[in-house]
């Protein structure tokens, strides 16, 4: 959810907490880097302000035939150079802006100026140029253009500084932005606000940092009315709420903040509103506490009593909300609402209510500063899809203790130079245990040896070195001989265990100064994955026959199953899938190479094998494993194809299982291929043609192996493959317990005799059988002390005689003890015959 | 296919000459159009009909779409012969494409004995493809001299899982339930549950296996011999593809505990990896990080190389490469190790980065698109 979102930092915010010079902004940024987050982007905000002038409007008239259009005389105190100006200076400006007027301050964009609000995207640069006649030097600028705000009704007027002076520098915007990655930040609330990161970049450059005043020891001196407004506030969960606190404020005149406040909210990307909300989103920039104000009238009026009530409670029964952006939800039943007696104002910790929005004309405020439960805050958000700066801080589990510096200090600014008085007590309802506010701190204090700290780091700091850059963050220190008790300040909400405590020593020391040394280990050598490496000798093996290992998606389409004629209620089924094209986990794996073979056909490919070695994963195995968890099945898959217009002969059944065969020789293992009869209701076997594949078993073990064969027509058909397809699919856990290696065979001194033999024979008698046959037979009858080869020569059919094949094979015959002659083999053959015309329907040719 | 020929022939009158030959069709044509440019549109389609693999894709052809686009744009007296002869050459297309349609007939029984088919030319006889065309995915060839530099180092390789649980993905690792951390991994869950009635998940980190390696290793790490494990492993991100960015990549884990391991044991132990890696020193950098399984956490990243960068910007200039830190004492724990006797570290990173930074490839999407174009170069 808030995966690339940041933290703005401004530095010149940041600096008005810090009572010495900061380093240069590169220097700066390493350091933030290196000790407090991963640093996304700087910005440099100075630049998109550098020629803005502030300027006043001393003459203002209507312009000629123009309903709507000023002529200005502007002065600028004659800073802008290369701009035409009348005998008194002063420079002449056309403005449509209805609030234009003689003897207001503006912020003027001079001739050559970007504006500000299309800096950095489409750059527009203003230029003197005339409107219906009459020259304009460049423009006077509304918040809009200005990038501050979103409005564009007028101009904006300016409240401080003189005709000449730098914008950009009366309102601080000459700044630097540092957007810092708040993933770091997820269990460091504090550095959510400004002052967070302030303090984090004294202490990272070993200076002492000092809360302000208003922070550490909040002003309860704010002047009350006279008039109190009756304001109640109840807390039925107090779990999910451990802090709650309230207070009404009157004499409030809505009306747009000063342009100090709007452009500081600005700089860190926030949107000014009016002088309510943004003193709540200022204090909520400052300290990472979200704050919210209610329209007190409009709460008071929800239940028609004297006394406005706030209540933090579950929602009832069919309770609707419509939220301030215009969303009407129904509440979760374990969200937190906070309510009137009878009405939902807001859904706690999220947004607020429409229906107590502060509008222009409220004149009475409920300002809310409460903590709530980080995981019931993310809950509702997710179930909701509601995600706002508010959440985004809650969900870090905000201090419950800074919340009356907090809402004092938003108190003072909002009565500060006004009419507005607090018009109620400071309300609290906490369900915090006193002892923890009394300590101050969320955690008690904590004893931890200056040893644990160095073992762990690799450091060899002394105790006070320890205790100096903790106190530098604010944290209380005793430093003892060999040990410290440190007790972490009260905005600290991740300080639990000794090892917070190391990770706050080594960061702010900084690991730039870890030292690097290896640990010592035994000469023993590491445990070795023999499961792993027979893989990777598959691999090789496989390459080294010319085919290319691919890697393919572990999910599928539901298509692709049904396409090759697999059961999807087997298959492990997403429920956030991407795309549908990525639901199923699949099955096998075959029928993600057949998925790629048409890409590749027809990116030019004629003739290429594909493989991959990968886990399955089925519904009938779901808690088959050792923990009770999905089993999964290492499968090794393999597929040839040729593109037709190569017109191969013959079958690509037996490419696939030449390609196995050599792979099984180079383990020393010798394969059983069967026709399969009844195919079964296994997932792997699906996509192959039951009259074209075979099981495939391991001869000497007669271990199950897998299945190698051509694809149905239906397979080939939806997966546009070529006729020439054929492919294997094997159980590499099964291959791995039986594989061995080729092993040696001793030479013999002695050349071998060659010999041919054709045989005749009946169609259905197949080849396997046949040669098995010859195996045998001359296996008993083989000179002693022989070796026996035979290889096929020729598999041919007459085509006037279906009903019989010829097979030729090549007999090789070496003796370990003498050379054997061509008579010796040609009886031997002749003997051969002869048995296996007693066994078959043979006849030598 | 007769009567297809004889729908075509009623259409446009004797211009068809259909020949089956071999179980193909071919065609020649002596159909003409009145206009030229259909005429000499019609001649080079039919002529490309013939070689196009798919022959559907004739009607993707520019030059017929050029022929739509020509007839919107004539005068209307001359639209409706135009348009007519263009439909005529759409249809006659049409024909043609079905008549080239193979049926995708069963074929008969084969001996699944025999070593070939019966009459099966000699160079049609199985054989292996040339090895130049051969190739070991690049992915796999990496996390192999990974696997093989770490287990020079003493490191053991055991490979993760592909579907895991709850447990293993957040709860063993100290990621309280609700807990907003959870949310960084964009993990996919299953509809299936575990035996706790909880979604299974398709793991979104390789640390899944730090608490199985953590509770496998506890016996021998009391008899004195340090944890010492690397998990190469496939993990899933909910994430849009781009060319930056995989729902589906590699990842090594790697896990140490011993007595009086530190976290400068573990910036060293993962420069000298990256350094025997790219076989050059490499300037790195450490960032403080948070995980909820590691105290302190950190990010370690590398310098990229001059010829690797975008622009001189800070954020090119490093790549943030592993996710690390010391082992929390809660997963320790969570294994029966006791935290105040052994300390540890632990990282992770992501396969794909050092590969694409290796041989410098433009597009992590290449990886799992199985195209030959690519996978041939690393023949």
């Amino acid at each position: 959810m808030e995966r690339g979102s940041v933290v703005k930092v401004s530095v010149n915010w940041i600096k008005e907490y810090l009572d010495f010079e900061l380093p240069p902004t590169d220097e700066l940024v390493a350091c933030i880097g290196a000790q407090i987050g991963a640093v996304e982007a700087v910005i440099d905000l100075g630049a998109q302000y550098k020629d803005v002038l502030i300027a006043r409007v001393v003459s203002c008239e209507k312009l000629a035939d123009s309903d709507h259009l000023n002529v200005c005389w502007i002065d600028d105190g004659g800073k802008a150079s290369n701009v035409e100006r009348n005998d008194q200076g002063l420079v002449q400006v056309v403005c449509g802006a209805p609030n234009v007027r003689a003897g207001i301050l503006v912020a003027w964009l001079p001739p050559g100026t970007t504006v500000p609000s299309s800096f950095g995207k489409d750059p527009f640069v203003l230029e003197a140029r005339s409107l219906r006649g009459t020259l304009s030097n460049g423009m006077l600028a509304s918040p809009k253009e200005l990038a501050i705000g979103d409005g564009h009704e007028g101009i904006m007027e300016i409240d401080a500084g003189e005709p000449g002076a730098d914008f950009a520098k009366t309102y601080k915007l000459d700044d630097v932005i540092i957007d810092v990655e708040n993933k770091m930040f997820t269990h460091r609330p504090d550095c959510f606000g400004e002052l967070g990161v302030a303090r984090e970049v004294a202490a990272v450059l070993g200076q002492q940092f000092t809360s302000p005043d208003w922070y550490k020891n909040p002003s309860k001196e704010l002047p009350l009315s006279a008039d109190r407004l009756p304001l109640v506030i109840k807390n039925e969960l107090p779990e999910l709420v451990p802090r709650f606190m309230a207070v009404a404020i009157s004499g409030l005149k809505v009306q747009p903040s000063p342009i100090w406040l709007q452009t500081l909210l600005s700089r860190v990307g926030i949107r000014p509103i009016n002088n309510i909300v943004d003193v709540t989103n200022y204090m909520m920039m400052l300290t990472g506490q979200p704050l919210h104000a209610y329209d007190y009238d409009k709460v008071r009026a929800l239940d028609g009593t004297d006394t406005a009530t706030l209540i933090a409670r579950n929602p009832r029964d069919s309770e609707r909300l419509t939220l301030l952006n215009g969303k009407t939800i129904d509440p979760r039943k374990e969200a937190i609402m906070i309510a009137t007696e009878t009405t939902p104002v807001g859904l706690g910790g999220v947004m607020g209510g429409a229906e107590t929005e502060v509008t222009d004309a409220t004149v009475a405020i409920i300002l809310e500063c409460a903590t709530f439960d980080m995981y019931s805050i993310r809950r509702t958000s997710m179930a909701h899809g509601l995600f706002s700066d508010a959440v985004t801080r809650f969900n870090k589990g905000q201090s419950p203790l800074q919340n009356e510096a907090v809402l004092l200090k938003a108190a003072q600014e909002l009565l500060a130079g006004g009419t507005a008085q607090l018009a109620s007590d400071v309300l609290d309802s906490t369900s915090l245990p006193s002892e923890t506010l009394q300590r101050g701190s969320l955690h008690p204090p904590m004893s931890i040896e200056t040893a644990f700290i160095n073992a762990r780091l690799g450091f060899l700091l002394s105790g006070s070195e320890m205790a100096t850059v903790l106190a530098n963050a604010e944290f209380t220190v005793e430093s003892h001989d060999d040990w410290l008790q440190v007790s972490a300040p009260f905005w600290r909400t991740d300080i639990e265990l000794r090892e917070d405590i190391v990770e706050e020593v080594g960061r702010l020391h900084g690991f730039d100064k870890l030292p690097l040394q290896l640990p010592l280990r035994s000469v023993a050598p590491a445990t070795t994955n023999y499961l792993f490496n027979f893989k990777t000798a598959i691999r090789n093996q496989l390459s080294r026959g010319g085919a290319n290992e691919v890697l393919t998606y572990s999910f599928v389409h539901g298509k692709l199953l049904d396409n090759v004629g697999q059961n999807k209620d087997l298959a492990f089924k997403l429920n956030n899938a991407l795309s549908p094209e990525l639901q199923y986990y699949r099955l096998s794996l075959v029928p993600s190479l057949l998925n790629k073979v048409h890409a590749n056909v027809k990116s030019g490919y004629d003739e290429f094998a594909l493989f991959e070695l990968g886990k399955v994963h089925s519904l009938d195995y779901i808690d088959s494993d050792a923990d009770g968890l999905p089993q999964e099945f290492e499968k090794l898959a393999f597929v040839y194809a040729a593109n037709d217009k190569l017109k191969k002969s013959g079958a690509a059944y037996h490419m696939a299982k030449y390609y196995l065969e050599s792979l099984a020789s180079h383990f020393g293992l010798a394969l059983r291929f069967e026709p399969i009869t009844t195919m079964p209701d296994s997932s792997f076997v699906k996509p192959f043609d039951p009259e074209r594949c075979a099981a495939v078993s391991d001869v000497a073990s007669g271990e199950p192996l897998g299945i190698v064969g051509e694809f149905s027509a239906a397979v080939r058909k939806n997966l546009k493959l070529p006729v020439f397809s054929a492919g294997f699919e094997l159980d590499i856990e099964a291959l791995f317990g039986i594989a061995g290696s080729k092993g040696y065979r001793t030479l013999s001194k002695f050349p071998a005799t060659e010999q041919d033999i054709c045989f005749r024979i009946p169609n259905i008698l197949s080849y396997g059988e046949l040669q098995q046959a010859v195996f045998s037979d001359l296996s008993v009858i083989k000179p002693p002390n022989s070796l026996l080869q035979i290889s096929p020569l020729d598999i041919y059919q007459r085509q006037d005689d279906t009903d019989h094949k010829q097979i030729t094979f090549r007999l090789r015959l070496t003796s370990y003890e003498r050379t054997l002659t061509d008579k010796e083999v040609s009886n031997l053959v002749e003997q051969l015959a002869a048995s296996l015309a007693q066994k078959f329907d043979v006849a030598q040719v | 296919m007769f009567m297809l020929s004889v729908y075509v022939i009623s259409l446009y009158g004797n211009c068809f000459l259909c020949i089956k030959l071999k179980g193909l069709l071919y065609y020649s044509s002596d159909m003409s159009y009145q206009n030229t440019l259909i005429d000499q549109t019609a001649e080079l389609l039919k002529n490309r009909l013939q070689e196009l693999s798919v022959k559907q894709d004739i009607f993707k052809a520019v030059e017929l779409r050029a022929l739509y686009d020509q007839l919107r744009i004539l005068p209307p007296e001359e639209k409706a012969s135009f348009g007519q002869e263009v439909n005529a050459l759409r249809q006659e297309l049409t024909a043609l494409v079905q008549a080239t349609q193979v049926d995708a007939a069963s074929l008969p029984p084969i001996d699944v004995t025999a070593p070939f088919a019966s009459n099966t030319a000699v160079a049609d006889r199985p054989h292996l493809l040339p090895t130049e065309l051969g190739s070991v995915h690049p992915l796999m060839t990496e996390i192999a001299t990974i696997v093989d530099i770490f287990g020079r180092m003493g490191f053991a390789a055991v490979e993760s899982r592909q579907i895991d649980d709850d447990h293993h993905m957040f709860n063993t690792l100290n990621f309280p339930e609700g807990h907003p951390a959870r949310d960084d991994f964009d993990t996919f869950t299953t509809e299936q549950t575990d035996k706790n009635g909880k979604s299974l998940i398709a793991p979104a980190h390789t640390s899944i296996m730090q608490h199985r390696i953590l509770k496998a290793g506890k016996a021998q790490l009391e008899a004195g011999t340090p944890i010492a494990s690397v998990m190469p492993g496939r993990v899933f991100r909910n994430e849009d593809l781009d060319a930056t960015h995989e729902h589906t990549f590699y990842q090594l884990e790697g896990v140490y505990v011993s007595t009086g391991v530190n976290a400068g044991m573990l910036m060293a132990t993962l420069q000298t990896f990256l350094n025997s890696y790219f076989g050059q020193e490499l300037k790195t950098k450490t960032q403080p990080f948070y995980f909820p399984f590691t105290e302190p956490s950190f990010e370690f990243a590398i310098e990229r190389p001059a010829v690797l960068r975008k622009d001189d910007s800070e954020e090119q200039q490093w790549l943030e490469l592993v996710g690390c830190g010391m082992i929390h004492p809660n997963v320790l724990r969570h294994a029966g190790i006791d935290p105040e006797v052994y300390t540890g570290f632990a990282w992770g990173f992501g396969i794909e980065r050092l590969v694409l930074m290796k041989y410098g490839i433009e597009d992590i999407r290449h990886f799992e698109s199985a195209k030959l174009d690519f996978l041939r170069q690393f023949s």
